[in-house]
């Protein structure tokens, strides 16, 4: 019972719920840091962190924080973590903290963080909520990380920074400016909501 | 039982609120301090990389390479650094300007005569990533060197007098920007050596 309610909370935020292409959370990032897959990278991982922490965090004291200001609470527990990420990231990877400039910060108001804490954390054990915090970083990560490949490589030619496609490859500006970002995302949610999450529809 | 509800209500909040708010300024600031002394490390070392790139001088890219160099032929007076090179001394300063999205901040480095640029770094700037923020890549920085201006630009990679520039495409107003920077600093390179 234990384990197939871990599994469940753990596979949920991948698939049929995943916070970007089902709940359509975390929308700005998804857009703004997508267009080179290291920065990208860098980005899941932050998000990742957070969000499994700072679940933790408020299930631990569920019990204990104030119902009348537990959003303060949650979002000043959020807040911590994120300045974390961006101490550490300027001290030990500046090179990467400069080029995603401002978007660390901008952590804090990714709403898949706050969704989780609010809608799970809440009401469950704390080892449970950082799986749910965990599996939903993962579920926004995998996207954005597609989403990435494809706007690196068609708006760049390059993957991770190597190039892979030559000199005759036209550059598609439009994929590494924002609208990119918008073109890419509706099409990947399209095709997930036609191909794969089509049966679930109609039950 | 009124005073226990009232407390509850208003004053525990208060006091749970103000504990959550110390524990946490305590654990930023901690690893604030702890972290500060690397944070400041890493900042000399990108302005110091960046003069050195300014002058054309050879690094080997890690800290302690380009602090040894760095320590041996560049001398700062006031604002301007001078860079001994095997080919004579040049001489870098930062120039600040407006960019697209924000301030774009170059070290300019010229020759001795105050007219051949040795080179240019891009120490910080907040252009469109993939299109602007090119101006931090190397062909782009590179083709400086040698040039004189004051530049024009030109379509991306057909640059061929020591008045053009490449221009970067699908950044105009990026590269318009730095090309005024550019043209700015070559219009006050002449009082780079008033400090000897």
């Amino acid at each position: 019972m234990a384990r197939t309610m871990v599994k469940k909370t753990f596979l949920t935020p991948l698939g049929k719920d995943n916070p970007v292409f089902v709940q359509i959370l975390g929308i700005c990032s998804t857009l703004a840091v997508t267009n080179k897959l290291a920065n990208t990278m860098v980005m899941v991982l932050g998000v990742m962190f957070t969000t499994a922490l700072s679940s933790w965090t408020i299930s631990l004291f569920r019990k204990q924080i104030p119902t009348r200001i537990r959003m303060m609470v949650e979002t000043l527990v959020i807040a911590t973590y994120v300045i974390i990420v961006d101490i550490v990231l300027k001290a030990y990877n500046p090179e990467i903290w400069k080029q995603l400039g401002p978007y660390v910060g901008l952590i804090i108001t990714n709403c898949i963080v706050m969704g989780r804490v609010e809608a799970f954390a809440l009401q469950n054990k704390p080892s449970l909520s950082l799986i749910d915090g965990l599996a939903s970083g993962m579920g926004y990560g995998y996207v954005l990380l597609i989403i990435a490949f494809v706007r690196e490589l068609f708006g760049s030619g390059t993957i991770w920074g190597y190039q892979v496609l030559g000199a005759w490859w036209t550059k598609w500006a439009i994929m590494v400016m924002p609208p990119g970002g918008f073109f890419m995302l509706a099409i990947f949610i399209w095709i997930v909501h036609e191909g794969v999450l089509k049966e679930g529809k109609n039950g | 039982m009124k005073s226990q509800t009232f407390y509850a209500k208003r004053i525990h909040p208060l006091v749970f609120m103000a504990a959550i708010t110390i524990v946490c300024i305590l654990l930023t600031a901690a690893l604030y301090l702890m972290t500060r002394e690397r944070v400041e490390k890493n900042e000399l070392f990108f302005l110091r990389r960046s003069v050195l790139d300014a002058a054309s001088v050879v690094h080997g890219g890690d800290v302690e390479s380009v602090n040894t160099l760095y320590e041996a032929i560049v001398t700062e007076q006031g604002d301007v650094y001078r860079v001994a090179t095997p080919t004579g001394d040049s001489y870098v300063k930062i120039f600040k300007g407006p960019g697209l999205w924000g301030e774009i901040t170059v070290l300019v480095g010229f020759e001795g005569d105050l007219k051949t640029l040795s080179g240019v770094s891009v120490y910080a700037q907040s252009e469109t990533p993939g299109l602007g923020a090119r101006i931090e890549e190397p062909w782009f920085s590179q083709q400086f060197k040698g040039k004189e201006g004051p530049f024009s630009l030109v379509e991306e990679g057909t640059a061929s007098s020591t008045t053009e520039m490449d221009s970067i495409t699908g950044a105009t107003r990026t590269s318009d920007a730095f090309k005024n920077i550019m043209n700015r600093a070559i219009s006050e390179s002449a009082t780079l050596r008033k400090g000897e």
